[in-house]
């Protein structure tokens, strides 16, 4: 890759943008005038109409059904709110509340106190979805208090006692936030989504237009046809839509801090004059880089796809909302980050923003975000230059059937070794913090949701995305049913097998005693044992089967079925996660690996995970059962001497289901 | 130097079925030669010329140009091919210069021997009074110069010119063909492609005659009247045509 072509791109590209009037508008002069207008002008605006409101008064109306000295004295107080009318009570009065000529009815009632003395209940009705109802409403409650005030001095007062005595508590508040800090706090709510948003439009301002463009204007072709290579388009045409996007969220930012600080200004809160410090700011940059890179990403890959503007608009839409949404994180209150939050894009970056304005963040969070996003950035580049490499993408027509059928990719092509490891690192990710955070959450739920959603569901909703048929790929065919009867005693026996090496393992390298009760925790859940069976036999049996026999290994039959079945079973092993059981694991996926493939069939590896499974939940479950002790004395350890009939049965019987099965099964699904 | 050696592409329709647009051809082109591919529309004359600049990789077969394959060396093909079609694009907000420099730019040329080709090629094709005016405000004459000075900029031994002509009126249509027995006159290998016979008729030293991707006839416009002895274009073009269809129809009966 010739780096100097890119840069000529990169170059072109810029000055061709910032000839566009429109792309100049939205870009400086809108953010400009448009923060001055809306921080400002609303803060004014708002001033001046709380204001008109307190000025305009209202019209109270008074029911008064004690009719004593005190009762007429809260009336009286009333009367004295400044551009208040009040006036009685009477038959109109309902109608007019309800024309809102008045804005509230104040009603004053007898009450007596469990010890006999006389109180009043004061009932003040208004409208609170209103304004001015609600400023009402407090003016009066305001009003009402100050009056009891003054009556309890004066009842006080003509007994003889202080009215000081009222005054028992005195509460001062004392806050230890700087006002940096709480500046920090006002801003981390509205900031990020902010921040969030001007990126992602100041990407999409020139994105659709430098390849869907250029498709559109007929000069995609020329610029394919001259000396440069597709992957220096793409990188000169990426650099482009980042240093818009970044250049459109600088001059956003510094129009919205001029504006706030000239609000500050003219406040007389303990936030004026205040900024946030540099290193806050240098931090929020650089995160800042890799959200802009994954947008320039997403939003280039989309330009790519589409055949014009028209068309790369229409799909920016539904990624601006799902943008928007991930970024109102900002609003909620009591989120923060977390390593798990930092790996979700967008959010991470808006809980990052909220945590670093109030300098309360932890550099795991920062590097955790950086990389996560960094990641995102670069599957999504890796589709653009696949998609630049595409030939229907890059010639679609108008005829041509639109959307995601162009990206309708042939077994041959998809089932590659490369893809296969991504898929299972992806896998392995997810389950690692997202399996591990529901199972701790509930054990018992959380493995059915790790089989199930983590492992099962992408498989088969991968194979529809790419219009794959599940029937052949995964290999769901019944098997012969001679080929089916051996497989229980081949599981059995494998099963024994399997688990006098991993006891030999734990002689050699014993294993902590705090594995032990980890695993002790998987079969003494506190659940019935039909759930237990569920959860550890009967789900792994069909899911991981689904992902490990019919799905991963179907990547690697590219070099030969045999080292497809080793890899799978590799991968296998080190999707759980367990060095201690790593190679009884291994051993068990090379056997449903060769049971699957030998037979054509998942079903036959699924009935053998199954049985494996089964039988060491049963000897946990029923340890006290005479048979169980016959297998293993304490219900833990199988018994050592039935490694030999185990050895004999599982070689008898696998060579039976070797002969019951033909040979010849197809190397990859075409 | 053009050589096409079992050249096929094959596209898969809608409805998963395969269709060969361009079916094991074999042809080449001398330098200081023109060759015109002529055939109706579809018949796989851009499918062809896009293989042969790079831009469709091939299904099956192989071509080379000035020696290298098309395969195994995009980029030194495309550094040796200048590239020109009807219908090509411009950016509008860039000026005639600062288009043609970027294409130069791109070909790893220096800025100096950028501005001397630019100023040679405007004098030559009368050119200055618009050099630094944007793009948008030009005609579609001046639009067709600058792509043609864009086009050989890099000073390519091979030029392809993919219906050249189409969509432009007579007189820029003129300047084109022109342009093109310039070409062949600096010894370059000139490939170009249309429907239109009488330009095949006026321009071209060799003709080849390409109907649903295969290829008819491959030789002069003498030979191809002494073969068929019919004397217009368009005739022997009817005349091969027929020919094709009746060796298809006998071939279906046969079966």
């Amino acid at each position: 890759m010739n780096f100097k072509h890119s840069l000529v791109i990169y170059r072109k590209e810029l000055m061709e943008v910032l000839r566009d009037k429109r792309t100049i508008f939205t870009t400086f002069i809108l953010p400009i005038i448009l923060y001055p207008f809306i921080i400002i002008g609303f803060n004014s605006i708002m001033i001046r109409q709380t204001r008109t409101l307190e000025d305009r008064g209202a019209t109270v109306a008074v029911k008064d059904s004690v009719n004593n000295a005190i009762s007429r004295q809260y009336i009286r107080d009333l009367m004295n709110i400044k551009n208040y009318t009040i006036i009685p009570y009477n038959k109109t009065t309902p109608r007019l509340y309800e024309d809102k000529d008045i804005q509230s009815i104040v009603t004053i009632r007898d009450s007596i106190r469990s010890d006999g003395t006389q109180s009043f209940k004061v009932y003040i009705q208004y409208d609170k979805s209103k304004d001015q109802s609600r400023m009402v409403f407090n003016k009066l409650y305001e009003q009402l208090s100050k009056t009891e005030k003054d009556l309890q001095k004066e009842i006080l007062q003509s007994t003889g006692i202080s009215p000081d005595l009222l005054n028992l508590r005195d509460v001062r508040e004392r806050d230890t936030s700087s006002p940096q800090k709480k500046m920090g706090m006002y801003l981390g709510i509205f900031l990020p989504y902010f921040i969030i948003m001007m990126l992602f439009v100041g990407a999409s301002i020139v994105s659709s237009d430098l390849v869907a463009g250029e498709k559109e204007r007929k000069t995609l072709e020329t610029l394919l046809v001259s000396s440069v290579g597709r992957l220096e388009i793409v990188c000169g045409k990426y650099l482009t839509i980042i240093t818009l996007a970044m250049l459109n969220m600088i001059v956003n930012l510094i129009s919205i801090s001029f504006s706030l600080k000239f609000i500050l200004a003219n406040q007389n809160t303990d936030l004026a004059g205040v900024s946030l410090p540099v290193n806050a700011m240098l931090i929020l940059l650089i995160a800042m880089i890799p959200l802009a890179t994954l947008f320039a990403a997403i939003l280039l890959s989309i330009s790519t796809f589409s055949r014009n503007i028209k068309e790369a608009r229409s799909y920016e839409q539904p990624l601006l909302i799902i943008a928007m949404l991930l970024g109102m994180v900002s609003f909620f209150p009591a989120i923060e980050i977390s390593n798990f939050l930092a790996l979700i894009p967008v959010v991470n970056i808006a809980l990052l923003f909220k945590a670093v304005l109030i300098n309360e963040y932890a550099l795991s969070h920062i590097l955790i975000t950086i990389f996560s996003t960094l990641f995102l950035d670069l599957i999504a580049i890796l589709v653009t230059i696949k998609l630049f490499k595409t030939e229907s993408v890059l010639f679609r027509t108008e005829e041509e059937s639109s959307g995601l059928k162009a990206l309708k990719i042939k077994p041959k092509t998809f089932f590659k070794p490369y893809n296969g490891i991504l898929y299972f690192s992806i896998a392995l990710i997810v389950l690692y913090y997202l399996g591990s955070y529901w199972q701790a959450r509930d054990l018992f739920s959380g493995l059915i949701e790790t089989e199930i959603i983590i492992i099962a569901l992408p498989v088969l909703l991968t194979l529809k995305l790419l219009r794959l048929k599940p029937k052949e790929v995964l290999r769901l065919k019944i098997p012969k049913w001679k080929s089916f009867l051996f497989i229980p005693f081949i599981a059995i026996s494998a099963q024994i097998i399997a688990s006098i090496i991993s006891q030999l393992i734990n002689i050699i390298f014993p294993f902590p005693e705090k594995y032990i009760d980890a695993l002790s925790h998987l079969y003494n859940m506190n659940e019935p044992s039909w759930k237990v069976f569920l959860a550890i036999a009967l789900l792994p049996g069909i899911c991981e089967e689904l992902l490990f026999r019919g799905f991963l290994i179907r990547f690697f039959e590219k070099y030969s079925l045999r080292w497809a079945v080793v890899i799978s079973a590799i991968l296998f092993a080190a999707f759980h996660l367990d060095p201690f059981r790593f190679v009884p694991v291994l051993l068990l996926g090379l056997l449903l690996g060769y049971l699957a493939v030998r037979s054509g069939s998942i079903y036959s590896s699924m009935f053998s995970h199954l049985i494996n499974n089964g039988m060491a939940f049963a000897l946990v479950t029923f340890s006290d059962a005479g048979w169980v002790k016959f297998i293993a004395k304490d219900g833990e350890n199988i018994n050592y001497w039935l490694i030999a009939p185990a050895l004999i049965i599982f070689c008898v019987s696998l060579y039976a289901f070797h002969k019951a099965t033909a040979k010849g099964e197809e190397i990859c699904v075409e | 130097m053009i050589k096409v050696e079992n050249l096929s592409k094959v596209f898969t329709k809608k409805d998963g079925t395969k269709f060969y647009a361009v079916d094991k051809i074999n042809f080449n082109a001398n330098d200081g030669e023109i060759v015109c591919l002529l055939g109706v529309n579809g018949a796989g004359k851009t499918t062809t010329m896009r293989i042969l600049s790079t831009v469709f990789q091939p299904t099956e077969g192989t071509a080379e140009i000035q020696g290298w394959d098309i395969k195994k060396h995009p980029d030194k093909v495309r550094e040796n091919i200048g590239f020109l079609s009807g219908d090509t694009g411009l950016y509008n907000r860039l000026s005639c210069r600062e288009f043609i420099t970027y294409f130069g730019r791109l070909y790893s040329i220096e800025d100096s021997t950028i501005e001397k080709r630019i100023k040679e090629m405007a004098d030559l094709l009368d050119m200055n009074d618009f050099l630094d005016k944007k793009i948008e405000f030009l005609s579609s004459g001046m639009r067709q110069k600058v792509s043609i000075v864009r086009s050989i900029i890099h000073n390519p031994p091979v030029m392809i010119f993919d219906e050249p002509t189409a969509g432009l009126d007579i007189l820029t249509a003129r300047n084109i063909v022109s342009f093109i027995r310039d070409c062949r006159q600096s010894g370059k290998c000139v490939l170009f492609s249309t429907h239109i016979m009488r330009e095949a008729e006026r321009l071209a030293d060799r003709i080849v005659l390409i109907h649903r991707g295969q290829i008819l006839a491959d030789s002069t416009l003498e030979d191809l009247r002494n073969i068929s002895s019919q004397k217009d274009l368009d005739d022997i073009f009817v005349y091969y045509i027929n020919q094709f269809t009746d060796e298809q129809e006998l071939r279906a009966n046969e079966f």
